[in-house]
């Protein structure tokens, strides 16, 4: 059922085109994109931590960066699509491919407690040394995005 | 010797042998090399917003640039010797591709307009004019054609 799918998928005609000739563009695009994801999220990450720009306030960094992160993933999102669908069914067993989405769905998870939970109280540790919640999350964060950009590079090697 | 003899001859030295026959070098140095290109990418775009009047007002120029491009220069130097230990691992797709070359050009540019953009933004009360403000948008467009060149030096047959 799911292979009958993903072997559709691969002759949709998007597919056919990025799959022979618009590859190596998206991917490069896909590079760009991710670079301005994991960036701005690093970028917020050191901030969590406390080991930059603790002289600004933390939601003003995360106001001003999550807007790019947002528009950023978007387009990741999409570039990364088109390159599944060019190649559904060996991404589909590729293992690196697997551990990439099982992590980065681990960074949604975390994002979301961290935004639910954590950053209501965030009037109380917004500027200085955030709470040790805070810390964590954004620790978790980078190591997410970390395993994200490793497996993701590893796709291509087996 | 020319450049292939050079290829031929950096490929077969032990170091670049030793970096070819470890399984996870090769991927482990190019994630080394995009995660330090997201940090430098993410500060050049903040810096060269900041220039265009967007993004982090809060803080003064001159105070964001000089942490911008501490960022910037500290990951360029990551970037260098990463990007190094990829062309001694497989000279054979760098030394003689002319992607690569564009890719260099490219460097090169972007690192003379950076450090224009920085240093002019190190006077206080600095208010960038319109031909800075160019300068910024160039360096994003050059980081983006960067990249792109990077990652298609893998698509592109050497010479």
């Amino acid at each position: 059922m799911i292979t009958s799918f993903l072997e559709w998928l691969q002759t949709t005609g998007l597919a056919v085109l990025v799959g022979e000739s618009w590859f190596p563009y998206v991917e490069s695009a896909h590079v760009v994109f991710l670079a301005a994801v994991a960036g701005t999220i690093f970028t917020v990450d050191a901030r969590l931590m406390g080991l930059a720009a603790r002289h600004l306030r933390l939601s003003y960094l995360s106001e001003r960066l999550l807007p790019i992160t947002w528009i950023a993933f978007a387009g990741a999102a999409v570039t990364g699509t088109m390159m599944f669908v060019a190649n559904a069914t060996t991404y589909a067993s590729n293992t690196p491919f697997l551990i990439k989405m099982a992590l980065l769905a681990g960074a949604g998870l975390n994002m979301l407690w961290f935004q639910l939970v954590t950053y209501r109280r965030v009037t109380e540790w917004d500027t200085g040394t955030p709470v040790a919640a805070a810390r964590l999350a954004g620790f978790a964060s980078m190591l997410l995005w970390t395993g994200v950009i490793g497996f993701g590079r590893w796709i291509g090697f087996v | 010797m020319d450049l292939h003899q050079f290829s031929d001859w950096l490929s077969s030295t032990a170091f670049s042998q030793t970096i070819q026959t470890t399984t996870w070098a090769i991927p482990g140095i190019q994630t080394v090399h995009i995660l330090s290109l997201s940090l430098l990418f993410a500060s050049a775009v903040l810096l060269a917003l900041r220039f265009a009047g967007l993004g982090l007002l809060a803080e003064p120029l001159a105070s964001l640039a000089a942490r911008k491009s501490r960022v910037i220069w500290l990951t360029l130097v990551v970037l260098v010797i990463s990007g190094s230990l990829l062309i001694v691992a497989e000279p054979g797709r760098t030394v003689t591709n002319p992607v690569f070359y564009a890719k260099m050009v490219m460097l090169l540019m972007v690192v003379a307009l950076t450090a224009w953009l920085t240093l002019a933004a190190r006077r206080t009360e600095f208010r960038p004019g319109p031909l800075l403000v160019m300068g910024a948008v160039l360096t994003i467009a050059l980081w983006i054609g960067i990249i792109f060149a990077g990652r298609l030096i893998a698509y592109y047959e050497s010479y």
